[in-house]
Order: structure tokens, then sequence, then C-alpha cells
């Protein structure tokens, strides 16, 4: 192959790299919403209870970089208001929960409202902001409902 | 409020420790992949095949031999040879590696000090599947297939590229994925 050819080649490949990480970052600030109904039960998850109000649970493993960051955000988050609980499940030796919620990448936090339900998904890092705002629209609507 | 306790973890470190060295790999590994695109076998299956490594007239009777040296001696395979015992480096010992000394005398002294110290098995582990693509494209370099540089420095820019630039840790979501598929996790981890 020619030089040019072969810087052309790397030029590509910058370029799928580059296009790969900004997707794969917007995807990750963003909160899924559309998440077939499920009721969470505490006790699978070794929880002796959910929260009165909403639940954050973050699934997380032990070879996670992010996942202390954002278990400090989500009990942060969660030790700020009055009935909400955060739960983080260790997955590192509980492939059975991994497989059950879908989970390929950690961490990754779901929001449950009052009654166990799966509301919103977050994959990777949430931001704090859109993570309160979220919390709110779940506890909000339980109030209501 | 009620938390999870977390099980005792090593001491942490600063997390743009591994960046910085991932950053630095990037570039080796784009490097790498250039040699291997313009002087090994890549380069020859442009213009007349790779058959060209077949033994020359005067190493008939000693097929292999000769044939191995050339292909260890190409730039690439050496590039890629250096990037691969850095990774072994990355994880026999993590602290002593060149970026991390770089990092800590040179770099890290400049910074502001770490808002949140990280788990330090993450990085080792993502220096062990670098290891993993670089050993696997060397050995097949070695067997004479073509493209086995530079398509395995492609592989491994692209992680660690995504590490440096927007922290994205392909190494944690493939050790999720080996660990559903039943081949990792279910005996305590050391």
């Amino acid at each position: 192959m020619t030089i040019v050819g072969a810087l052309l080649g790397l030029a590509a490949l910058l370029a799928v790299t580059v296009g790969v990480g900004v997707l794969l970052r917007w995807q990750q600030s963003r909160p899924r919403r559309s998440i077939p109904h499920e009721v969470v039960e505490p006790a699978r998850l070794g929880a002796e209870r959910l929260g009165d109000r909403a639940t954050l649970l973050q699934f997380s493993t032990e070879l996670c970089a992010r996942c202390p960051g954002v278990h400090r955000t989500l009990s942060s988050v969660a030790g700020a208001q009055d009935g909400v609980v955060h739960l983080d499940v260790d997955l590192t030796h509980r492939p059975d929960i991994a497989r059950h919620f879908h989970i390929l990448q950690t961490p990754t936090t779901l929001i449950l409202d009052r009654d166990g339900i799966v509301q919103t998904r977050f994959g990777g890092v949430p931001s704090r902001d859109v993570l309160e705002l979220e919390l709110a629209r779940v506890t909000g609507e339980a109030a209501h409902a | 409020m009620p938390e999870t306790p977390r099980p005792a973890r090593p001491r942490g470190i600063d997390p743009r420790g591994p960046r910085f060295g991932a950053a630095i790999t990037s570039v080796l590994l784009l490097v790498t992949a250039f040699l291997g695109l313009t002087s090994g076998p890549a380069a020859q299956t442009a213009s007349f095949g790779w058959f060209a490594y077949q033994p020359l007239a005067g190493v008939v009777f000693a097929p292999g031999g000769e044939v191995l040296r050339q292909r260890a001696l190409d730039p690439g395979f050496i590039a890629l040879l250096v990037v691969a015992l850095l990774f072994l480096w990355g994880v026999v010992a993590p602290r002593t590696t060149p970026w991390n000394l770089l990092f800590r005398t040179l770099v890290q002294p400049r910074l502001r000090p770490p808002t949140e110290l990280e788990d330090p098995r993450p990085p080792r582990f993502a220096q062990g599947v670098g290891l993993l693509v670089t050993a696997v494209g060397l050995v097949l370099h070695l067997l004479g297939v073509p493209w086995s540089v530079p398509v395995a420095a492609a592989v491994a820019f692209v992680a660690a590229f995504l590490n440096a630039v927007f922290g994205l840790c392909l190494g944690c979501r493939l050790y999720l994925l080996l660990q559903r598929l039943g081949v990792l996790g279910r005996a305590p981890a050391a």
C-alpha cells in the first residue's frame, strides 16, 4: 500500500473512532423511558425493601471504573430526599441478574417508582441534573397516581 | 439512609493516569498501523500478493526459518511487539510503567488534585485486553496472515482512543459480556 493510501486508511479509522465515541457518549447522557412494564422484587436483589417514593437501582461490577463515582452521586441524591433509596447491586457473581435486566454495560441505573415499577433507565454515567429531573418526574407521577 | 456496603477496595489511583497512558498508547498504535500498512505483507498485497513471502530460491531447503526471520524484522511487527510488551508491563506492574512514571513526575504535579480516586483493577484488566489483541496480531503475522498487524493495531487503537478522549471503558463492557456468556466471574474473582 502506498503512503497516501495508508494515511487515508488511518484518517478513516480516526474518523470512525471519533464517531463511535460521540455516539456512545450521547447515548449515555440520555434517559430511556420506553421500558417493558416490570415490577422489581427487592428480595431477588438481596435488598430488604425498596424506597417509599422511589428507588435508584444501580448495577455495578468489580472491574468498573465509573461505578464508584456514580455510586457517590446516587447516594447523595437519594440521601437528600426522604423516601428515596439507593441500591447498588454487584453483578460480578450474579450473571443471572445481568441477563434478566439485559445489562450490557456498568454502571446501569434504573429509577423505580414507589410500586417498584421500572420507569427510567440510564446506561453509563448519568449527569446529576438529568438524574434529579427524572427522579422528580417519577416521584411526581407516583404522587398523582 | 440505607446504603449497600461495598467490599474493601485496593488503594485508589488518579483516573487521569490511565487516560494519559491510553493517549500515548493510541499514538503508538496509530504509528504501528501505519508501518503495518506501508511495510508489511499488506504493502505487498497491493503490488504482487503475499506470495512474495514464500521462501525464495536460496532458502528452499530451509523453509520456515528465513521466512520467520523476515516476518519478525518487519517494522510493523516490531512496533506492535513494543506496544504488546508495554501492555504486558501494564498488566504485571502498572505502577512502574514509563507512562505512569511520566504522569506522576511531570503531569500530575501541574494538575489540580483529583476529585475522586479510581479502582486500579479495571485499567489493569483493560491492559490485559490490549495485550491479548496485540499478541493475537503478532502470532497471526508470524503465521503469514496478511493485514494482521494493521488490523490488531487498529482494534487496540479504537479502545485506547475511546478511553483517552471520551473516558469510555470498552474493557468494562467486554468483561460484562464475557461474564454474561458464562466465561468469567462465576468463580470468586482474584
